[in-house]
This record gives structure tokens, C-alpha cells and sequence, in this order.
């Protein structure tokens, strides 16, 4: 029995400790950039000789044509990741609830259409997605990227919620519903604070969708003063002696955020991501 | 308070008719179980009385009444859920007060009617607490407390025992009978088991595929089952039953079953007709010789009475008896039937024979 435990363990150590180098190195090379100095950055060596923060003091003045908008662009990215993890929560939610609790007519339809998006590769969506935004007359507006990841976003976040909302039980609707409750006020005293870890969740996957996303951002937006700090990391690329020690800061940076928000919402996201995964 | 009365109710699901013509009323104050196997539609027509379901044909009546196109939030009734459908973001004085804020009620009003249903069910220091805190038998006093607060004309009980185990369902059957007395609200109350059904009613609605077997005080349906359904379905251990055919031609009017001959009183029963015979366990008794003759398969003693399982021919029947009597597996016995007890039915149509 205990051997069977150190084994057990044993085996569970080998898989996590390549998966942790794994998970780790990129990490490890950023930091190693970030502290660096320009000269020493590509030096390979383990660590660096004089760690310095002289690079995160550039990036937080702005002080390289590359960073002239540092500031705006991370305001940017946030703006659209946080008005798009709250459209889609609204969308899905509410599509949920319809589908899942009132049992509208076509339900099942539109689930099927959103497990349908999935066969389609985002990649594959992005000119015609380009076309529509064009035809809306919001190109170069923040607004089409917010739209195009709330449209990526929201197929997923509907099946989850929904499943999510199938595992209410049924008799706490028609509990409410003798206790003289409005489909609305069921949504909004009984639905809404009882779906809370599930919509948590399902927010935080839409607004780290979009604070990661580049392929969209780079299509739908072009000036320097909308795009978000994603496509502005690329950028650096564009010319021949990018300066890596700038460009590895900015992007330790950008990863910070994601990592607090799912670090604070951590217990709904296992609980609220798998809770949708099977359906039981 | 209010009267209820169902008028040749009928339900379909999709094709599928479950409910094929029910009517029977309800007096103000009546404490009516609905009781049958499951799949009877004795929960479909609960509903219905609810508001939960359509109604396929025929009418409700709440008061006089038709309710049958009124929301249920509107039909003046409460229901208690099987699974309680306590509201588990809610402390339990919220959960009783829920109906009276969506219905803006005043303050001191639902704080009045909260306090006094916490009297009732004794929630008093549970108040604050929220149901995942609850045992179970609390959450089926809130869930109680929550239909009291309405103050509504009809409460439904939907087999609101059915999650509970054996001796608290035995508390709450208490519980909620004391409650009908003291408040004398219309009660409707859905249960498949029979025990419940002979403790708590005023009348039992027996029900099988969607139809009304019996109505009747339980005494009535236990005394004088209309049918075969009932007589096994009413009373535990069950009625014993054996197939046979009524001999009047020759000496002592009898049933000739399994091998014996089943003493009848004078009435019911044509010479020569194929009859279901029934007597209860507790009308048999044994006897030292002469009667119908067994052999005992198992003793089963409980304290204050004693089951026996007798093989009587190729059939098997149960006595019971308040003594413990000195009898071993295997032994044979006679048993005395009282002919006065017996009931018999037509063995096609499974009705009730009447003299």
C-alpha cells in the first residue's frame, strides 16, 4: 500500500517535473532578458553579471520609439479584454438562461451552431472577419476588435454556461416561479447569484482571450495609438537590430496581469471551467 | 382555504396520454393524499394543480374558480418540492421571505409572518443560517415555513418525505399532519407510499395508468377496496390473494383455491365463478387442526407481532399475529380464516364482488 503511494507519487514527479522546465524556461529567459543589460542580453549566459532594472525604468518612461505609446497601448489592451470578457458574459449568459432555464424554442439549434464554430480555425475567419468589420465601418476602431473576439468568445462561454445551468436543479425555477417570481427577477435573485463561479470563470476565459489575442488585433487595427501591447511586442520585430532586452520587459510586463487575474480567480476557474466540462 | 375540484383532467405528453380523464372535488380544509406506483400521473395532476404543467383537457377549479389558464403565481397555492427547492444562496428567513418581497410586501409584514412560521416549525435559531448548514429534516421545515408564509389557499406536497430517512420521515408525517390541524388549510398531498397516505389522510385518491382506481376515507379503501389494485396496493404486508372458484353446490359455501377449500361468508359469488380471493394477514390465524392447511417457509418476528410466510399448495400467504407463536420453518400448520374479512373480486375484471 505504501509502496504503491511512493510510485504513485514517483511517477506524478516525473511527469510534473518536465512539464514545470517546460512551463518555466520561457519564463526564465524573459526575466533573464528583462534584468540584463543591453550588451550582456544575448551573452548566454546563465545570469547576468550586473542585474539591473535599468530596462523596466526605459519601458515605464517610454523612452525608446518603440515604447512611445507603452502606457496607452497596455490601457488599450485592458479596454478591449475587459469590454469583451463583460459583452460575452452578458451574450452568454443571457443565451443560457433562454436556452437552458426557459427552454426557448431552437435551443438546441443554437447549441449545436456553437459547438459547429469550433470545426472553423479562428485563422480561417480573419479576412472575412476583416471584410464584415469593413462593411460595418469600424476598421481601425477598438470597437471591431472587441466585436470579432466577443464573437469567438461567446460560442464557448454559451456551452459552458449552459451546462453549467443544467446542473441547477429545475425545482428552484419552479419554486420561483410559485413564489410569484417573473422570468426576469428568476434571472436576476435566483439564476444570476447562484451561476456567480460559473460566470467568473467563463468572464475571465473571454478577457484573457482577448488580452492575448494578435492575429485579430494586427488585422483590425492599425494606428499606433489603438493597438494593443500585443502587436506593439511585435512590432519590435520589424527592424533588424530589435532590441530584445526592451522587448522581453515589455513582455514580462504584458504577462503580468493575466497571471494576477487568474491567480484571484483561481478557485472559480478550475471549479467553474470543469463544472461545464462534463455533463454528469 | 379553498375548495378544489378537478373535472375530467386529462394529459398528454407529446402522443403519450398519462392522465385519462380524472374529476373528483376537493372540500375546504381537506387533507387529500394522492397516492399510486410510480408513473400513475398523481405528480402530473399535482402539477397541474400547480401550474407547472399544461393541461391537455378538462378543468381545475381553485374556489370555483378555473385556474386552468391563471399562472401559478397567481392560483394562490404553495408547493413543497421532493428535493425542498430552497433557494441555497439565501438564509433561511430569506428563503421564507422570498414570496413576500416579489410581492412587495410591507417590512414588519414579512418579518411578522416569518417570525410566527419560525414559531410553528420551531426555525427559530436557524433563522440565519443557510440550508447547505441544515439537516435534512430542517431544510423540509424551511421548505414547510416557506409555503406557510404565503398564507395561500391550497398547499401541495410533492412526496416531500421521499429524501428523508426512515425515522424522521416517521417525525415529519407527524409534523406535517399536527401543522394541517392547527392551520386547516386545503392540503393536497402526492405520495407513493401507502403507510403515508393511511396516516395523513382525511381522503386517499388511489391512482393507477393515469386513472382513478378508488377515492375514500383509509379506513374505507383498507376495509372495502373497490378493486384488486387497491386491496394489494392499501395495507403492509399486502393483502394476500389466491385464484380460485366459487363451490356452492356442495355443503359450506367455499372457494376452491391452491389446493384448499376458503371458507366464504354467505354473500358474493356465484356456483362455478373464477374469483380472486383476499384476505388480510391479519385475518388468518393459526389453528390447531381442521381449515386450510400450510406449511411455514419463514418466521419473521418484530417485537409486538409475528409474521409468518406460509406455503398453502403452489401459493404463498402471510399470517400476522400479535403473539409469538411457538411454530418452526417447516412445520405444518392449519390456518383459520375469519369469512366475515374476506374479500372477493372478479378475476377478470379484478372488481370488487358485492352481495
Amino acid at each position: 500500500m505504501n509502496l504503491r503511494k511512493v510510485t504513485t507519487e514517483a511517477k506524478l514527479l516525473l511527469i510534473g517535473i518536465p512539464v514545470l522546465i517546460w512551463t518555466m524556461l520561457p519564463i526564465y529567459h524573459l526575466v533573464l532578458f528583462a534584468i540584463s543589460p543591453k550588451d550582456q542580453a544575448m551573452g548566454g549566459q546563465l545570469w547576468p553579471d550586473h542585474p539591473t532594472l535599468h530596462n523596466f525604468e526605459v519601458v515605464f518612461k517610454q523612452q525608446h520609439h518603440y515604447l512611445n505609446f507603452f502606457w496607452l497601448q497596455m490601457w488599450n489592451s485592458l479596454v478591449i479584454a475587459v469590454a469583451t470578457g463583460l459583452i460575452t458574459l452578458m451574450v452568454a449568459t443571457g443565451a443560457a438562461f433562454a436556452i437552458s432555464r426557459l427552454k426557448v424554442r431552437g435551443g438546441r439549434m443554437a447549441m449545436n451552431l456553437a459547438l459547429l464554430t469550433y470545426f472553423i480555425p479562428a485563422a480561417f475567419l480573419a479576412v472575412p472577419m476583416y471584410k464584415t468589420m469593413g462593411v460595418y465601418g469600424i476598421l481601425n476602431n477598438q470597437w471591431s476588435l472587441i466585436l470579432a473576439m466577443v464573437t469567438i468568445a461567446t460560442p464557448y462561454a454559451i456551452w459552458v454556461l449552459k451546462q453549467a445551468s443544467d446542473k441547477l436543479p429545475y425545482e428552484l425555477d419552479e419554486a420561483a416561479k410559485i413564489d410569484g417570481a417573473s422570468p426576469l427577477q428568476l434571472f436576476r435573485l435566483v439564476y444570476l447569484p447562484l451561476m456567480t463561479p460559473s460566470l467568473v470563470a467563463v468572464g475571465t476565459y473571454a478577457l484573457l482571450l482577448a488580452w492575448n489575442e494578435y492575429l485579430y488585433a494586427f488585422l483590425l487595427l492599425s494606428s499606433e495609438r489603438d493597438i494593443t501591447l500585443g502587436v506593439a511586442l511585435g512590432n519590435f520585430l520589424a527592424a533588424d537590430d530589435s532590441p530584445w532586452e526592451l522587448l522581453m520587459t515589455t513582455g514580462l510586463l504584458y504577462a503580468l496581469p493575466p497571471a494576477a487575474i487568474y491567480y484571484t480567480f483561481k478557485r472559480y476557474m478550475v471549479g467553474g471551467l470543469t463544472a461545464g466540462a462534463v455533463k454528469s | 382555504m379553498a375548495s378544489v375540484s378537478f373535472k375530467n383532467i386529462e394529459k398528454s405528453f407529446g402522443t403519450t396520454k398519462v392522465i385519462h380523464g380524472i374529476g373528483f372535488d376537493i372540500v375546504d380544509g381537506e387533507f387529500v393524499v394522492l397516492v399510486g406506483p410510480s408513473g400513475c400521473g398523481k405528480s402530473t395532476l399535482l402539477r397541474m394543480l400547480a401550474g407547472l404543467e399544461e393541461i391537455t383537457g378538462g378543468t381545475i377549479a381553485i374556489d370555483g374558480r378555473v385556474v386552468n389558464d391563471v399562472e401559478s403565481k397567481d392560483r394562490d397555492i404553495a408547493m413543497v418540492f421532493q428535493s425542498y427547492a430552497l433557494y441555497p444562496h439565501m438564509t433561511v428567513a430569506d428563503n421564507m421571505a422570498f414570496s413576500l418581497k416579489l410581492r412587495k410586501a410591507d417590512a414588519a409584514m414579512i418579518a411578522e409572518r416569518v417570525n410566527r412560521a419560525s414559531k410553528i416549525l420551531n426555525l427559530d435559531p436557524y433563522l440565519k443560517r443557510f440550508p447547505r448548514e441544515l439537516s435534512g429534516g430542517q431544510r423540509q421545515r424551511v421548505a414547510m415555513g416557506r409555503a406557510i408564509v404565503r398564507d395561500p389557499k391550497v398547499f401541495l406536497f410533492d412526496e416531500p418525505l421521499s429524501n428523508l430517512d426512515a425515522k424522521l420521515r416517521v417525525a415529519m408525517r407527524a409534523e406535517i399532519k399536527a401543522l394541517h390541524q392547527r392551520l386547516k388549510t386545503t392540503t393536497v398531498y402526492v405520495t407513493h407510499d401507502q403507510v403515508e397516505a393511511m396516516t395523513m389522510a382525511d381522503r386517499i385518491v388511489v391512482m393507477h395508468d393515469g386513472r382513478i382506481e378508488q377515492i375514500g376515507t383509509p379506513l374505507d379503501l383498507y376495509d372495502r377496496p373497490g378493486n384488486l389494485f387497491v386491496a394489494q396496493f392499501i395495507g403492509s404486508p399486502a393483502m394476500n390473494v389466491v385464484s380460485g372458484t366459487v363451490r356452492r353446490a356442495t355443503g359450506r359455501a367455499h372457494v376452491e383455491a391452491a389446493g384448499a377449500q376458503w371458507p366464504l361468508d354467505g354473500s358474493p359469488g356465484a356456483d362455478g365463478q373464477a374469483v380472486t380471493y383476499g384476505i388480510r394477514p391479519e385475518h388468518l390465524t393459526l389453528a390447531g387442526s381442521g381449515g386450510v392447511p400450510g406449511e411455514i417457509i419463514v418466521v419473521e418476528p418484530t417485537g409486538a407481532e409475528t409474521e409468518l410466510l406460509i406455503k398453502v399448495g403452489e401459493e404463498q400467504v402471510i399470517l400476522r399475529t400479535h403473539g409469538r407463536p411457538h411454530v418452526n420453518p417447516d412445520e405444518k400448520v392449519h390456518l383459520t380464516v375469519d369469512p366475515a374479512n374476506v374479500h372477493l373480486f372478479d378475476r377478470g375484471t379484478g372488481a370488487r364482488l358485492t352481495a
